[in-house]
């Protein structure tokens, strides 16, 4: 018995060096294996983080809508699932076209390989998967602006529009090869891709709306329409939160050399600074350390740091995330003086400080981390060139008049076709009522009251 | 406007003959009014105006007094003295202004219960003639109408211990409310003796100016860190100041305050800062330079947004930044920082060293 064991033992250890040999290929599949873990779990972040914008428009809107709000977000997911592996992903990264540097073509009703090929980092179908809570995200980002009154067949409507042609083009531009990639534009996560695309959809759809009845007085004075939990908002941004470390390290796509774990560490900084700068400005300011706005700041910090996230060194991203704070604070004023009723501070949290944060990448980027990344070049300070600057700009103002005239032309047909506001005895009543015919929250809302309130009996 | 229009007015009210009469004087008191004076006559107009305030309450008093004997209840059963609390009763009461009253009389055991009836309708009707008059009630219902403002001047003792040894946040308000009573018809002899008692209570209790401090600080004066000043954000009123809470009662709370604690029995806020002057707890620096503030704060009172609901003039207290020219809105800025600074003042007397004046000029 010993003296098996001693030889199988002397064989085995003779044998070793030739078994680290055999294993050799299986290196590159454990590799491969571990990319997929990691890209699988960030989608499953990002795809959480619609849990944070179901609590986050909600939380901010008024209890007659919540039902419609939160339902309305499940639903488009839905449908952005189907029209994205339809056509939008063969846009965005399908193969070539004849005009490649616009728009892929190819890979419509997506049918990916089962495995990962030979070489490859990971299997096509979790990087599909991922781009896919990506485009969800920004149409969420964009129901900022439908919010308390746009009819439900609008959102039915737009999102076969924008998971098609406005966010798959610009995904492409930016991410998947086209001629802003060419130019070395740096949008590591996506602050313009998702957010400002988003932002701007919004931005579009809450002018054409015009603003809910009651939020401004006849002098142009405007009233503060109070959100009906606020402790879901907070609950949203620390979902969001969450979800990020899976939108801005899982962009990384790759273990590799543990470089996702520096891009969750300039994210975490960069959140952390908007949440204090946007509590302090508000303190200082208005005299009330306003929660909203520290939310709104926590929130427009994580979505500027969004692009920078691999491109600077530790201090600018508290710096980035300090600045959003303040933007936030001072745009969302801004927006309320011109009049432009952003129920949910979309235009703000992820327009402004995706503008931001993209901008940014031109002022902070180190050319240590561009190399690294291989994107672009360095910034402003690191560099002393304009160059990375001016392509920061060019791709959010491209980007962004690319949305805006799509969004602005989808949205008005529909206004001018099947309508896009709801009736003002529906939105009295409420969305759950109107377009779903039963209340999120049946114990609180009785109709009687509501109807009543329509009648200005109680206000 | 000019003095002599306001002293016919005054003997005019002094021989009204009924709540319309009243009401017609009230009027009369708007319409002098509406020629607003500049700057620095303004203490004397806030004196006019409220001597014609004081009038109509006087004059009311003495018509419920004959209707209430009339209706064959007699006359008063013992002395008495008619309160008023508030702005009324601090002499500084605006167009628009509510009636916060209440009533002591004297102790007489045997011929208690015939005074409670007595008082519990000259009192009523006091009230329901000023209403027609024009002074809606107090809504926090401190009035003399309310029993728990109409009392024997043994039983007011007996209620003011009973505050002072249980300090609860409500108790503390009452004792607040009590400090700015100010005898406007009737035996004064009675409410000086209620003060008396009452400033005798204070050294007793000296838990009870922390409390006073807690209950009055929570108005914050409306500047911010930058010297901006910090406007309404919504509504309506967006883009006005809150100029009562704001500005106005912080600096009557804090003032208040040091005058509690010095045991003055002045009622207006200027008196009090100077007696507070006199008694060595203000030195004539700071004293001037309160006093210019509060005067300021008194003339933007006067600005304040008004309307006339149901005949009756009422104000939020706000004032629009947008009709304040540039230098107000810099005296302004300026008047609310020395606010703040009156504030700090009084939060480190009060705490630091109870009861004693301060002769050790700024802090």
């Amino acid at each position: 018995m010993l003296k098996r064991l001693l030889l199988t033992s002397s064989l085995l250890l003779l044998a070793f060096p030739a078994m680290a040999f055999a294993e050799e290929p299986a290196a590159a599949t454990l590799d491969m294996g571990l990319n997929t873990i990691w890209i699988m779990l960030s989608f499953i972040l990002v795809l959480l983080m619609q849990g944070g914008f179901i609590l986050l428009e909600s939380g901010s809107t008024r209890m007659k809508n919540a039902g419609h709000v939160a339902g309305k977000t499940i639903f488009t997911l839905g449908l952005g699932t189907l029209v994205y592996w339809a056509f939008g992903y063969g846009i965005a990264y399908g193969g070539d076209s004849p005009l490649s540097s616009l728009f892929g073509w190819g890979d419509f009703f997506y049918n990916p390989a089962i495995a990962a090929g030979e070489g490859d980092a990971f299997p096509p179908a979790v990087y599909f998967l991922f781009q896919l809570a990506f485009v969800l995200i920004s149409l969420s980002i964009a129901w900022g602006g439908f919010a308390e009154r746009a009819k439900l067949s609008s959102y039915l409507i737009f999102t076969l529009f924008f998971a098609v042609i406005i966010y798959p083009v610009i995904a492409h531009w930016i991410w998947g090869g086209g001629w802003l990639a060419e130019d070395g534009a740096q949008d590591y996560a996506g602050s313009t891709v998702v957010h400002l695309t988003g932002a701007i959809a919004a931005f579009a759809a809450t002018v054409l709306l015009k603003p809910r009845i009651g939020k401004f007085n006849k002098d142009g004075s405007a009233n503060e329409i109070p959100g009906h939990n606020q402790v879901y908002s907070a609950l949203s941004v620390l979902l969001l939160w969450v979800g990020w470390f899976g939108f801005n390290a899982g962009s990384a796509l790759t273990i590799g050399d543990g470089f996702l774990g520096y891009v969750a560490f300039t994210t975490m900084l960069g959140a952390g600074a908007g949440a204090v700068s946007a509590l302090l400005i508000s303190w200082a300011v208005q005299g009330k350390a306003d929660i909203t706005t520290m939310l709104n700041g926590t929130l427009a910090g994580l979505v500027a740091i969004t692009a920078s996230c691999a491109f600077v060194e530790p201090w600018a991203a508290v710096v980035i995330g300090l600045a959003a704070g303040v933007l936030v604070f001072y745009s969302v004023k801004f927006f309320e003086k011109l009049k432009v009723d952003d129920p949910i501070y979309a235009l703000s949290v992820h327009g402004m400080a995706g503008i931001w944060g993209t901008l940014a990448n031109g002022i902070f980027a180190t050319q240590e981390l561009a190399e690294k990344v291989g994107v672009g070049q360095g910034g402003l300070i690191d560099t002393g060139s304009w160059r990375q600057l001016w392509v920061q700009f060019e791709s959010v103002v491209v980007s962004g008049a690319y949305a805006l005239v799509l969004s602005f032309a989808i949205l008005y047909v529909i206004k001018k076709t099947v309508g896009f506001r709801v009736t003002e005895e529906q939105e009295i009543i409420g969305l759950d009522m109107s377009e779903h015919g039963s209340y999120g929250y049946p114990e609180q809302m009785k109709k009687s009251r509501v109807f009543k309130a329509g009648n200005g009996i109680i206000p | 406007m000019n003095d002599s229009d306001w002293s016919r007015l005054l003997m005019r009210i002094g021989s009204a003959e009924d709540a319309r009469d009243l009401r017609g004087m009230r009027n009369e008191i708007y319409a002098l009014s509406a020629a607003c004076p500049a700057s620095g006559a303004i203490d004397g107009y806030y004196r006019r105006l409220n001597a014609a305030h004081d009038a109509i309450v006087r004059r009311a008093v003495r018509l419920a007094e004959a209707e209430t004997a009339r209706s064959g209840i007699g006359s008063p059963p013992v002395p008495y003295a008619y309160m008023l609390f508030g702005s009324g009763g601090r002499g500084e009461q605006t167009h628009a202004s509510d009636q916060d009253s209440g009533l002591v009389y004297e102790d007489r055991p045997e011929r208690a219960e015939e005074a409670e009836t007595y008082f519990a309708h000259l009192s009523g009707t006091v009230v329901r003639m000023l209403v027609e008059a024009g002074y809606p009630p107090c809504e926090g219902n401190v009035i003399s109408r309310n029993p728990a403002w109409r009392r024997s001047l043994g039983e007011w003792k007996r209620q003011l211990d009973e505050w002072f040894a249980d300090p609860t946040w409500e108790a503390v308000r009452y004792l607040l409310i009590v400090a700015d009573g100010r005898c406007v018809a009737g035996d004064e002899r009675l409410v000086r003796e209620l003060k008396e008692y009452y400033y005798g209570n204070m050294p007793v209790h000296p838990v009870i100016v922390g409390r006073m401090l807690d209950n009055t600080m929570r108005h914050k004066v409306l500047v911010g860190v930058f010297g901006q000043l910090l406007k309404e954000r919504y509504g309506e009123d967006s883009g006005s100041l809150d100029v009562k809470y704001g500005a106005y009662i912080p600096m009557v709370n804090a003032v208040r305050l040091l005058a509690v604690q010095a045991g003055l029995h002045e009622t207006s806020t200027l008196r009090r800062l100077e007696r507070l002057r006199e008694a060595g707890w203000l030195d004539e620096d700071e004293k001037s330079a309160y006093e210019m503030a509060f005067l300021l704060f008194l003339r933007l009172r006067l600005m304040t947004t008004e309307r006339t609901e149901d005949g009756v003039r009422t104000s939020n207290g706000m004032v629009s930044a947008a009709k304040l020219t540039k230098d107000t809105v810099d005296e302004l800025k300026e008047a609310l920082r020395i606010g703040k600074r009156l504030q700090r003042v009084v939060r480190k007397r009060t705490l630091g060293e109870p009861g004693g004046p301060h002769r050790g000029g700024r802090t």
